[in-house]
């Protein structure tokens, strides 16, 4: 099966080197993505304003990444017309980097709503919510990434269900903010912003689950875009005997 | 511009001998040489062959002069044939007296003809024994039937025993009346040769037809009453004819007897000769060029044209061409097919294997046997075990004379064939197995059998390699000789192995050869010193009819080759 | 050993070519083994079947046995001398090796194209006419419409229409390779059999060739072995991977280029050390 030397053994050496080198920057691009996120939220408990403006200003770099591994990967498509697992691989680096992308947005909006956190003052909510689906998908964020760097198919599986927890609890947070701007109408406009913060971050989980969706494509040249988790557990299973 | 690089191009060394030697330029001279020595070797040969054959047709100044020797006075009249510069010493070893005191004298071959009065046609004269030689303008040549060439003077000459002209009177009405009765004569001569080996020829030929149709009767008991009836009074018919011819013969031979000229001789003698056996008669010394280049293409069509007379060391050899051609394509028709057929089996049908090495080394060795063997085994085989057989299945009637139990045409083409098989064999294998696999498969894959592919594809496109075979194989037929000379070829032939008489071809006949006919004016005629010039000259000819032979069949061979040009990677 | 049953559905499903109709099997191997000697095994077990009217491709590195496979369906391998084919294959029913076939005549359903292209040298219009005047046909009539036909099947009408009698030699590679297609058609075969048909051609005339193959599957049910797997994954829609004499591999192109299931299919196909 796949493993993480596949991509050594081509008898073009030169091959070898630029997806070596497409899959390290992916992976660094990865790494970027995961620094913004934690400092997004970050910035968002602390309302630190100068830690937000700088996570806006670092998605330029998230952006410049993505536009440059498009291109490594247009450019292996159009020279080395790969097939099979590099075919793979090249689609599937294509398509996470447009996640990272994606999630790179993500961790700008949360950046944006630390801005005007920062700027309205108090919030009731003590962000609890907020800090535990951030390290959530933070977490499932890393994990997709690892499981893309290790080729490892169970990983991959762990974060599209892990995906399914993220969502329980955003809607959990969800109704206790609601409930805050019942209680208190002046705290509609703080906590709409947290919401906002918060459905970003619910989507960052998603990104996480496309990812690693494709390193499941990567590894098995399954499609398991649009399954469910516990169907998708079971395919696993059975293929992987 | 980094100098460095540029000068590491230009050879630092100082160009010695060995770096001279280490750059190839000495095998390119080498080379060079080798082929100009190819050319030079060619072009002399051919350049001495033409000189000394074809020179021979020239009408030479003929020269009155006086030999004195040891008091002895006589005039001489001839043709300068040749001079040579000999030593002293080898004259006085010889029985010379000698008046100068020179080391080595001049001496000339002088052709005096007149074999009828004086003996000998040539004669070796010293230089200092001769006078200042006189060329009179009427000194007169005559190529004669019998007793080679006449030199002397025109006296007068005499129609059915009249005399018509006299010289001393008029001398050039008498040289014209002379040229004209020779015209007549030849006319009359031409008309007889042609009763003779036309009509008489048929004639012979359907008496033997009736002498063998009566024989093969006898042989199988049917020759009862009728069948003699019919047969006698075909005889008879043909008699009747025969009767008729030999009447015309006799008036005609009779018309020419009583022409006579009367001449006289160097020394002054007067003979009185038929005008009967004249060939022509012309005065050398008295032509201007163009009428010595008229004389010449005459007496080289002659040469080419004619029949050889007075044992080959006259007249023409067209039927040694002829049956040179004729045996060569009869060799060319029947090797063909042979060669080819065997190359087609051992590399298209045989399993390539031990079998078929052995095979193909043994008709590689046939090519090294030499070619006497094969005249040996042509005899013993062809002639009297095959032709002995032959006789006496088919031709029963004509014993004890043998009809092909005797070496003929047939048996010397078929032993040529044999000698040259091996050629044709291995260079039709060679086309055969440089033509490309996918071709056949080609063929093959669209559903043709394995002789449709041979016969519509391969066999097509092997013919330039088998050409190449049959070149060869002509070149060596053409100059062979010696097996020849046991299988058919004879220094005289009564006639050509192809003419009217049914079946046209005559395959069980003698017949006259090139090379056999060199060898036999060269070395078995009794007059060498008149026939030398006729060896280089048949000689020539015969390179020239290789030479053509072959280049018939290179440009058949090219133009086939260009066809099948691009298939050729 | 597996076998390789082809799931013809797949073809549908995958193919991008449009699905007419149901998709039967036009050649069918089994259990076939061939022995070039009596020690020199050449393919080992064959197990497969090739659909009708559909560009069957068979590739993997020299000497696989891809095209000895090949050259079993119209029986080229008899001529090569101790060849011995074990086990079955079959023309839309018929037994191939039956002992009392027409072997000219099978060559007449099956007809093949070679890697080199072979005119024969003979004229443009003679190449065409070959296989019908073998046949026995030689009405002038008969064959010029049948030459046209022919022609223009395999895309070349135009191109040489008015040098019919020049030599097939003064074509160019690409004519010529079309031109062998054009007399292969000519005989209305069954199959065709495309033995590395474009691999001594330049790129623009192998993309000429490539174009005809995708129109004459409509008629015609193609087998081609290929080096190039790009040109595979191009014009096929079946692919069958060989290795050293085996059949490792056979599913629709599609899927066998995008996520083969055997190691070896998918270390050949990628480039990598085998």
């Amino acid at each position: 099966m796949l493993h993480q030397d596949s991509y050594k053994q081509h008898i073009s050496g030169q091959f070898n080197a630029e997806l070596e080198a497409v899959k390290n920057h992916l992976l660094e691009m990865g790494g970027k993505v995961e620094q913004q996120i934690a400092r997004a939220v970050e910035s968002l408990l602390k309302r630190d304003s100068g830690e937000a403006t700088q996570v806006i200003a670092g998605d330029q770099e998230v952006n410049d990444m993505e536009v440059r591994i498009d291109e490594e990967c247009s450019r292996i498509l159009a020279r080395r017309q790969p097939a099979a697992s590099d075919l793979r691989l090249v689609i599937a680096i294509a398509k996470v980097t447009t996640d990272l992308e994606r999630i790179g947005d993500e961790a700008t909006k949360i950046a944006r709503q630390a801005v005007k956190l920062s700027e309205e003052g108090k919030s009731p909510s003590s962000f609890l919510e907020a800090r535990h689906i951030g390290s959530h998908v933070a977490a499932m964020l890393r994990k997709a990434l690892d499981a893309f760097a290790r080729l490892d198919v169970d990983m991959a599986v762990e974060v599209v269900i892990q995906d399914a927890e993220v969502d329980s609890e955003y809607g959990t947070a969800m109704r206790s903010l609601v409930t805050f701007m019942m209680e208190d109408p002046r705290t509609i406009s703080p906590v709409l912003n947290e919401m906002w913060a918060l459905r970003s971050l619910e989507r960052i989980g998603d990104h996480a689950s496309n990812i690693a969706e494709q390193v499941i494509y990567l590894v098995k040249g399954m499609d398991v875009r649009h399954i469910e988790p516990a169907q998708l557990q079971a395919q696993m299973q059975s293929s992987g005997e | 511009m980094d100098t460095q690089a540029v000068g590491s191009l230009q050879s630092k060394k100082n160009p010695g001998p060995l770096a001279w030697v280490k750059s190839g330029e000495p095998m390119i001279w080498i080379n060079a040489a080798a082929v100009s020595l190819s050319v030079i070797a060619v072009v002399g040969l051919m350049a001495l062959l033409a000189v000394r054959g074809f020179s021979h047709f020239w009408p030479k100044d003929v020269l009155l002069a006086n030999v004195s020797y040891e008091n002895n006075v006589r005039p001489i009249l001839g043709e300068i044939v040749e001079v040579v510069e000999v030593p002293r010493q080898q004259l006085e070893e010889a029985g010379f007296t000698l008046k100068g005191s020179e080391d080595f004298f001049q001496r000339t071959l002088l052709k005096q003809g007149n074999r009828d009065f004086l003996g000998s046609d040539f004669v070796w004269l010293i230089n200092e024994q001769l006078d200042t030689p006189q060329y009179s303008a009427n000194a007169m040549v005559i190529e004669r039937l019998e007793w080679g060439n006449f030199y002397g003077y025109l006296k007068s000459v005499t129609r059915d025993g009249v005399l018509i002209a006299d010289a001393q009177e008029n001398e050039r009405g008498a040289w014209e009346v002379f040229q004209s009765v020779i015209a007549d004569t030849l006319a009359v001569r031409e008309a007889i040769h042609t009763i003779e080996r036309g009509d008489i020829g048929r004639i012979n030929y359907e008496m033997e037809r009736l002498r063998l149709e009566e024989r093969s009767l006898e042989l199988s008991g049917s020759l009862d009453a009728s069948a003699q009836v019919a047969l006698a009074s075909e005889r008879a018919e043909l008699d009747a004819q025969y009767k008729v011819l030999q009447e015309q013969l006799y008036a005609l031979y009779d018309g020419i007897a009583n022409h006579s000229y009367t001449a006289i001789l160097a020394d002054g003698r007067e003979v009185s000769l038929p005008i009967a056996k004249v060939v022509r008669a012309y005065q050398p010394n008295g032509m201007n060029v163009a009428d010595k280049l008229a004389m010449y293409a005459q007496r080289l069509w002659e040469f080419l044209s004619d029949e050889p007379r007075e044992a080959n060391t006259e007249g023409g050899i067209f039927p040694a061409m002829f049956g040179t051609v004729m045996m060569v394509i009869l060799m060319a028709i029947i090797v063909t097919p042979f060669g080819v057929v065997a190359a087609v089996y051992l590399r298209e049908y045989a399993r390539q294997g031990l079998v078929t090495r052995i095979i193909r080394v043994a008709v590689n060795n046939l090519a090294g046997v030499p070619s006497i063997v094969y005249g040996v085994f042509g005899l013993g085989f062809f002639v009297y075990f095959l032709g002995g057989e032959l006789d006496q299945l088919f031709f029963p009637a004509a014993l004890p004379n043998p009809t092909f139990g005797t070496p003929g045409l047939m048996w010397a083409s078929l032993t040529l064939a044999l000698l040259t098989l091996p050629v044709v064999i291995v260079a039709t294998e060679e086309g055969l197995a440089r033509i490309p696999k996918s071709v056949r498969e080609g063929s093959l894959a669209l559903g043709a059998t394995r002789a449709e592919t041979l016969w519509r594809v391969v066999l097509p496109m092997a013919t330039p390699a088998m050409m190449t075979g049959l070149i060869l194989a002509v070149a060596r037929a053409a100059g062979e000789v010696a097996p020849l000379m046991l299988v058919g070829v004879v220094k005289l032939a009564p006639s050509l192995p192809l003419d009217g008489n049914y079946p046209f071809i005559h395959l069980d006949q003698k017949f006259m050869h090139l090379g056999f006919h060199i060898y036999d004016v060269g070395f078995q005629s009794p007059n060498v010193e008149a026939a030398r010039p006729l060896v280089y000259a048949t000689a020539l000819l015969l390179v020239i009819i290789i030479a053509l032979l072959n280049l018939a069949a290179v440009t058949l061979r090219n133009r086939l080759r260009e066809r099948y040009k691009s298939l050729e990677v | 050993m597996q076998t390789h049953a082809i799931e013809f559905d797949s073809i549908k499903r995958h193919s991008s070519a449009e699905a007419d109709g149901p998709v039967e099997a036009s050649l069918h191997v089994e259990g076939l083994n061939l022995f070039y000697d009596q020690s020199a095994q050449a393919l080992y077990d064959i197990n497969l079947e090739i659909p009708k009217r559909r560009v069957t491709a068979f590739i993997g590195p020299s000497g696989c046995g891809k095209s000895s496979l090949l050259r079993c369906f119209n029986r080229m391998n008899d001529l090569v001398d101790g060849c011995l084919v074990k086990g079955k294959l079959r023309l839309e029913g018929d037994d191939i090796y039956a002992p009392n076939v027409d072997v000219a005549g099978l060559r007449r359903r099956i007809g093949m194209v070679f890697q080199k292209p072979n005119p024969f040298p003979k004229s443009i219009y003679e190449n065409v006419a070959y296989g019908l005047r073998i046949q026995g046909i030689n009405k002038k009539r008969v064959l010029d419409e049948v030459v046209e036909k022919s022609l223009r099947a395999s895309a070349l009408w135009d191109e040489v229409k008015d040098r019919l009698n020049d030599s097939a030699l003064g074509l160019s590679g690409g004519q010529q390779q079309r031109l062998v297609i054009a007399r292969t058609v000519a005989v209305e075969p069954e199959v065709l059999l495309l033995d590395e048909p474009a691999s001594a051609l330049d790129p623009i005339s192998t993309l000429k060739i490539e174009e005809l193959i995708y129109e004459l599957k409509s008629r015609y049910t193609i087998v081609i072995v290929t080096h190039n797997m790009q040109q595979a994954a191009r014009v096929s829609d079946m692919t069958a991977f060989m290795y050293m004499g085996k059949l490792i591999e056979y599913d629709s192109t599609d899927r066998l280029f995008t996520n083969p299931k055997q190691k070896q299919t998918e270390d050949y196909i990628t480039g990598r050390y085998g």
